[in-house]
Parts: structure tokens; C-alpha cells; sequence
């Protein structure tokens, strides 16, 4: 049953990978990375909790709490870019 | 009793998740998208830790954990995308509901 | 082996391919942010959570950011102009010398978006200066505007560089008129003054 949850997720990420497969404007680029982003760590966690695993599951913590800061970095270079 | 309950947490947190990245294929503004898609992911993967909490009551320090890093910089992160993106796009023109 | 293993290592292949063919620089920093949450997940989930970890944290966050950095840094077309026209164009003059230059400007930038080239105005104080930073590889591009003189009706506005390439886009544009400095048959003196 857990399997079937974790395919319905696999199709939920595979959408903001189309949307960032077809490049309009960067910030819809970005917007899907940050839903993979977060996506990918709760799929983390799901196959943790599904392999009784802890290492695995502290790994999807870890990205789920630093990873972000990256992005927030990303998203200022990316507006400097645009205004100057 | 708690499996069911946990089935509909996950169930509830898949929901969440497809009605936000569904909105993400429309030709709308960005910052509609980003409304959508930070509520919907934020929504949909608390719902989705929870259900595993409830099924594993002994990893429940880690799955706090991740709740409460997920609330916090995901509404930041929202906010930092909204800033950036909304003062890039008013020399560009269009922002429409 | 379980069924969803596959489908998420396929994930992988994906969403490098996706990387590769994409030509924008700056997209391709975001989804090499995709490559590496998406990398991640693989990595996880084949149990070596220690790889995923670094994925994560170097080749994510780390990289990601410096990659930023250096494209931002060299994908750029520095553009010398006079001082008095940097500041009209900064204060927004309307007078019909500075609307000619923002005119031609907006032509530059258009031209080069196509190039992911951003346009980067350098102030310099005289036509001397602005002549002497090319030589020395300052800028790429300067502007010199000759006085209308009689019997000439052209465009008084020319752009001097010392690239071949930019000298072709920009020759291949009609609206703005190019000439080729070759710095490597001036005096080898004068360039190192």
C-alpha cells in the first residue's frame, strides 16, 4: 500500500519536472525546483519510514531543513541579474 | 484504527500535493502559482509526515523535526521567490490575478 | 528489488538529459538544482545515505551558488560610455541626444538576450579614456558619435570593438553600425601605456 503512495508521488514529481522542462520564464523554473526540492526529501522520508531505515530518514530531515537556504541564495543572484 | 487514519493522511497530503502542481501547468501569473503551490506543498507534506508519524511513533523526534523546518522555510522560501520575482517583473509589465 | 526503485532511478537519466539540452545558462543552474534534489532521492533511496547527504549540501548548495556567481560574472558585455551620458541615462534625461543613446541601448540588450549577453555600462570621463580601455581590454564594446558633418546623412552613432564575433552580431543587426578595432596591429607601446 505504501508502494502505491509512493508511485502516486513519483507522478506528483514527475509535473514541476515538465514545468521546468518547458523554460518560459525563470521564476516558474524556479518555482518547480523548489516543489522538487521539497517533494524529493517527504519521498526521502516515505522510503525511510517504508524500509524502517533511520540514516535514510535523517538524510531527508537534513536536506528538508538546510537545502532551502540554497535556494533562497539562487532566487537574490537571479534578481540582481534581472535589474541590472 | 491508527493504519486507516494514517492511509487518510496520506491520502489527504496526495490530494494536496496534485492540486498544487496541477495549477503549476496553468498560464497563469507567477505569484498565483506560488500562492498555490507553497500552501498546497506546505499543506500536503505535513499531512503526509504526519500520516508516517502516526505509523511510527518512535521516529517522532525526526518527523518533528521535519514539520517544523519544512513550516519555516518553505513559507520563507515562499516569501524570498514573491519578493525577488514580483520586483523583477515591474519593469516588465503584467501582473495579473 | 522493489518496482519503484527503477521508475525513481529513472528519474535520473531524465533529469540529466533535461540539463544537458538545455542551452539557457540560467536555467540550467535551476535545473541542475533539480538534477541534484532529484540525485539525492537516487542516492537515498539506493542506501548510501552519505553520498545523498553531499549531494545535497556540496553539490546542490555549494555549487549551485558558485556556478551562479561565475556566470553571472563572465556572460556579460561591458559597454564603455562617457560619463555625462551614463549619468543622463541613470537620471532618465529626455533630451534627443539621450533617447537616441537609450534607443540604441535597448537595441544592444535586445541583440544580446538572444546571446544570454547581458549589456554592462562602464563610465569613463573622454572619447581618449573610453579608446584607451578598449586597447587595454577593459570593455568590450565602445560607442564614438561623430558630429553630423555635411553631407554625410547616416548614423552619426558607431560602436567600435575589438572581437570578430561581436563585430558579426553586431553587423548582422541593420539599425546599429559596427567597426572592427584590431588592437593586435597597433603599436605594442601604446598598448602598454
Amino acid at each position: 500500500m505504501l508502494n502505491l503512495v509512493l508511485m502516486a508521488m513519483i507522478v506528483a514529481l514527475l509535473i514541476p519536472l515538465y514545468q521546468a522542462w518547458r523554460d518560459e520564464d525563470i521564476w516558474q523554473t524556479m518555482l518547480a525546483l523548489a516543489s522538487v526540492s521539497a517533494k524529493s526529501a517527504v519521498m526521502i522520508l516515505l522510503v525511510s519510514i517504508l524500509r524502517d531505515d533511520w540514516m535514510i530518514g535523517i538524510v531527508g530531515v537534513i536536506i528538508l531543513s538546510v537545502g532551502n537556504a540554497g535556494f533562497m541564495l539562487l532566487a537574490h543572484i537571479l534578481k540582481r541579474m534581472g535589474d541590472s | 484504527m491508527i493504519n486507516l487514519l494514517s492511509y487518510f493522511c496520506l491520502g489527504v497530503g496526495l490530494v494536496f500535493w496534485f492540486w498544487g502542481t496541477v495549477s503549476l501547468l496553468s498560464s497563469r501569473s507567477v505569484l498565483f502559482k506560488l500562492h498555490h503551490l507553497s500552501v498546497s506543498d506546505t499543506l500536503g507534506s505535513i499531512a503526509i509526515i504526519f500520516g508516517l508519524l502516526l505509523r511510527r511513533p518512535t521516529e517522532f523526534p525526526l518527523l518533528l523535526l521535519a514539520i517544523l523546518s519544512l513550516v519555516l522555510w518553505n513559507t520563507m522560501l515562499g516569501y524570498v521567490l514573491a519578493y525577488c520575482s514580483s520586483s523583477d517583473s515591474n519593469d516588465g509589465g503584467q501582473i495579473d490575478g | 528489488m522493489d518496482s519503484y526503485v527503477y521508475i525513481i532511478t529513472a528519474l535520473l537519466p531524465l533529469a540529466a538529459s533535461m540539463l544537458v539540452f538545455q542551452t539557457n545558462p540560467y536555467h540550467a543552474l535551476v535545473i541542475r538544482g533539480v538534477l541534484g534534489a532529484i540525485s539525492a532521492l537516487v542516492y537515498a533511496i539506493l542506501g548510501a545515505a552519505d553520498v545523498a547527504l553531499t549531494e545535497a549540501l556540496v553539490g546542490t548548495l555549494l555549487a549551485i551558488t558558485l556556478y551562479a556567481v561565475a556566470v553571472r560574472s563572465s556572460l556579460v558585455l561591458r559597454l564603455g560610455v562617457l560619463k555625462d551620458d551614463f549619468l543622463a541615462i541613470e537620471q532618465d534625461a529626455d533630451q534627443d541626444h539621450t533617447n537616441h543613446l537609450k534607443q540604441k541601448l535597448a537595441n544592444l540588450r535586445v541583440l544580446f538576450e538572444k546571446y544570454h549577453l547581458r549589456v554592462e555600462l562602464v563610465p569613463y570621463l573622454d572619447h581618449a579614456d573610453l579608446h584607451h580601455a578598449l586597447i587595454n581590454k577593459e570593455v568590450h564594446v565602445i560607442y564614438t558619435q561623430s558630429d553630423a558633418k555635411a553631407g554625410y546623412t547616416g548614423d552619426s552613432f558607431y560602436l567600435n570593438t575589438r572581437l570578430q564575433r561581436i563585430h558579426e552580431i553586431l553587423n548582422a543587426d541593420p539599425s546599429l553600425t559596427s567597426v572592427l578595432v584590431d588592437i593586435n596591429a597597433l603599436n605594442p607601446k601604446e598598448v602598454c601605456l
